[in-house]
């Protein structure tokens, strides 16, 4: 049975984040229905957690970071490729060539501002899971460097690069014409 | 493009973007902008590259059916909140509905001008229709035709009023219908509709929109019940129940967008991702 101070942290910390909860999960699992899954997952897990007596002093980055772990245990199961390629995602950003644009043309800032809906998202959909994450949580859940990095556990050094990584990829791929 | 330094000058570019640089750092960057084409021609780029996810991949809502399953998680089986509504109660609830009831018909049987240009003030309006949803739990009849078929509660209603009622289905999202009747506010029959949740009732009492109406739902406290009045254009919406304001709150959502929904013949812009 839950106690009741639980249930109240639960109604003040969690509950007012569900949209951003949904919206990260849902980038994540690339599926709205998994990603209600993994948010209901995600919840019963913060609120096990309260009920443990953890303190909560930053509730959106605590709740995110475990929405990102109910997800990565979902795509562990039942997408285990996107995983893997995670994993090539560090090595790449383990080269200092990370950041250059290489021998293609510089993106078009007029270009990008023409992408629709389905260009963006399937761009970001593109990314590798860590540049997706770091990504997805600065600009749709507005997320600070420092939320960031306590979400995903990165230094914040590491959040800075995958940042400027993830955007290169997606200037990239939306500033220049097909 | 490998000139040193421009790694930590591309990672000062994107902090200046995230508003994450102190005041120094503003100032630095100002003067790196000023006096580099290139890197300016970057910054344009991210911000441009800022706008288009920001207007195209929006944060999206969660669900109203998986919101409400984690406000069951957070909901108390002792229900507190009922012991606070009582509290705030001044007079013997009885009683004061009972008033306000009469009220209602005395305006409704003599019909006087200036007796409903009086009760026309949106607290009498809203009393009138807190008292009834009331009057509907302690008579246990909560609607005069039973049904959750929005296709049967429709015509009824418009058979009795003037006016035809929007009933909109919110099943799926948790609050399935069940029924209607008619109330009389300001010496008019009006038609509410009665969903449920659990076993809590929600009463929906549809009026003509004030001129002023504004479409942001109101919030207020009457009788220790949760009220909602907001308005869609020519119409005026009242939600009452013994629900928690924010279960309340998920039902007036769900209800707007699936009236909208229904007025706009099902179009709208919900084609995102």
């Amino acid at each position: 049975m839950t106690s009741e101070t639980a249930r109240r942290n639960f109604a003040e910390h969690v509950l007012p984040h569900l949209d951003d909860a949904y919206s990260l999960a849902r980038w994540l699992c690339g599926d709205a229905t998994d990603a209600e899954d993994v948010v209901q997952d995600a919840c019963l897990r913060a609120l096990k957690a309260l009920e443990g007596g953890v303190p909560v002093e930053r509730p959106r980055a605590w709740l995110l970071a475990i929405v990102r772990n109910a997800a990565y245990s979902w795509l562990g199961k039942n997408r285990p490729r996107a995983i893997v390629l995670a994993g090539g995602a560090e090595e790449a950003e383990a080269h200092a060539d990370a950041l250059e644009t290489g021998g293609s043309p510089s993106p078009e800032a007029a270009l990008i501002e023409t992408a629709d809906r389905a260009m963006v998202a399937a761009a970001i959909d593109d990314l590798p899971l860590t540049f997706r994450e770091t990504l997805v949580m600065r600009e749709i859940n507005g997320l600070s460097y420092r939320d960031i990095s306590e979400a995903t556990g990165a230094p914040i050094g590491t959040v800075m690069s995958r940042l400027a990584r993830a955007r290169a990829l997606l200037a990239q791929k939306l500033g220049t014409a097909p | 493009m490998t000139r040193p330094g421009f790694e930590d000058r591309s990672l000062l570019l994107h902090a200046a973007l995230d508003g994450e640089l102190d005041a120094a750092g503003v100032i630095e960057m100002e003067r790196l902008l000023a006096a580099d084409p290139q890197l300016a021609a970057e910054y344009a780029r991210l911000k441009a590259l800022r706008e288009a996810i920001r207007a195209k991949a929006p944060r999206e809502r969660a669900p109203d059916s998986l919101r409400l399953r984690m406000m069951e998680l957070a909901e108390t089986k002792q229900a507190p909140r009922r012991e606070a509504k009582t509290a705030r109660w001044r007079d013997p609830p009885s009683w004061r509905s009972f008033a306000a009831a009469m009220a209602a018909t005395v305006v409704a049987t003599l019909g006087l001008q200036h007796l409903i240009a009086s009760s026309n003030a949106p607290d009498a309006a809203l009393q009138a229709i807190v008292s009834a949803h009331m009057r509907s739990q302690i008579s246990g009849q909560p609607v005069d035709v039973v049904s959750t078929d929005r296709h049967t509660v429709k015509p009824w209603l418009a058979g009795k009023l003037p006016v035809a009622a929007e009933v909109v289905d919110l099943a799926e999202a948790g609050f399935p219908l069940a029924g209607g009747r008619i109330d009389i506010v300001a010496g008019a029959g009006v038609p509410t509709l009665v969903y449920k949740r659990r076993d809590h009732l929600i009463s929906v009492t549809e009026l003509r929109a004030e001129g002023d109406e504004a479409a942001i739902p109101r919030h207020l406290a009457v009788e220790g019940y949760p009220v909602v009045r907001w308005s869609d254009g020519e119409r005026a919406y009242v939600a009452v129940s013994d629900l928690s304001p924010t279960e309340l709150d998920a039902f007036v959502a769900a209800f707007r967008r699936a009236a909208a929904k229904e007025r706009g013949g099902g179009g709208g812009s919900g084609a995102g991702k």
